[in-house]
């Protein structure tokens, strides 16, 4: 065994910050597991960090609109920096319903927002996460990272799966992952050949009841949203050539 | 966590930080689970240390990987994380 040298935790800082002895988690939370992740990418700068609510994290005509609505609870994380914020949402779609699941808005309000970095993460990726932390707390102005966090009890799934859930969010392009910085539209995690939207749907039972119909429909509107993005992406390197 | 208690107050989705409920129980206490590296199959690789949502696993000084037992809550992602199969999940005996 000894011609294996690949020791993975050497990519991510060591310390732990997120320890926590006593806490009410549940086993497998996605959240947690977004949290101790973020944590060690942050590093020391979370000592002045705070958790907000939707209403005072963000500019404040966006808290009125689609954030306020209690369309999905979410979590926030602000992180002041040397010039602006960081604001790291949490997301574990908690609302339930299916437009929760594929829809958004948060990220393209960001994006219209004004916040010059805006970048989706998910815990399943941890290195795509840790770099993604490092990049927002880098640039000097307001930025954005939405966390996808599966949810055990929540999405009702077994608390083994849960970053598989979320490879199966990103590899289903129902969550992709992209970065935009300076209006420039970037695909993290490029999914040639993807996995059918009801693989993701239909391993967590609160959708059990969803029919052949409306799984099709799902397909439809992420294969929309995914040429949508791919469109931005192709739009700027257009610009750039 | 003296440096991470002050901001932990405000959590809206689950009760995730809220450390003054969680003071009667360790996490692992009512774990059903509990994880056993088989050190014939496993590379060392570190996975199961990052993908842990608890920060339970850790590395021996002989360099392979365990459980702490008192924050494991035997949800299994290691033993469905590990590339290897070097991971698996026992009850408990009383």
């Amino acid at each position: 065994m000894d011609k294996y040298t690949l020791y993975v935790p050497n990519f991510l800082p060591c310390k732990e910050y997120f320890v926590p002895e006593k806490n009410q988690a549940c086993p497998g939370c996605g959240l947690a597991l977004a949290v101790r992740q973020t944590y060690k990418s942050l590093g020391t700068a979370i000592e002045k960090a705070s958790w907000v609510s939707p209403e005072d994290g963000l500019p404040a005509d966006a808290g009125s609109g689609l954030f306020g609505a209690g369309r999905t609870a979410v979590s926030f994380l602000s992180v002041p920096k040397s010039a602006g914020k960081l604001l790291i949402c949490f997301d574990n779609e908690a609302g339930g319903s299916l437009s929760d699941a594929l829809e958004k808005p948060m990220i393209q309000l960001a994006v219209s927002q004004g916040f010059s970095y805006v970048a989706t993460a998910c815990p399943s990726y941890p290195f795509d996460l840790y770099d993604k932390m490092n990049q927002a707390m880098k640039i000097s102005a307001d930025a954005y990272v939405h966390v996808l966090c599966p949810c055990p009890p929540g999405w009702r799934f077994d608390a083994d799966f849960t970053v598989k859930l979320g490879r199966f969010a990103v590899e289903s392009r129902a969550f992709p992952l992209y970065e935009v910085g300076a209006g420039a539209y970037s695909l993290s995690v490029k999914t040639g050949k993807p996995r059918p939207v009801s693989d993701y749907l239909r391993s967590q039972q609160r959708f059990e009841k969803l029919t052949e119909q409306d799984i099709a429909g799902a397909q439809a509107s992420v294969d929309g949203a995914y040429r949508n993005l791919e469109a931005r992406v192709q739009h700027y390197l257009d610009a750039v050539v | 966590m003296e440096s991470t208690a002050g901001f932990q107050k405000k959590m809206i989705s689950c009760s995730l930080l809220d450390q003054d409920k969680g003071l009667r129980f360790r996490p692992g206490d009512a774990r059903e689970w509990t994880p056993e590296w088989d050190r014939d199959k496993c590379i060392r690789c570190g996975l199961c240390f990052v993908y842990c949502p608890d920060g339970a696993v850790f590395r021996n000084q002989e360099g392979f990987f365990e459980a702490d037992t008192d924050k494991c809550k035997g949800c299994g992602i290691c033993h469905r994380e590990c590339w290897f199969g070097a991971i698996s999940m026992f009850k408990e005996e009383e």
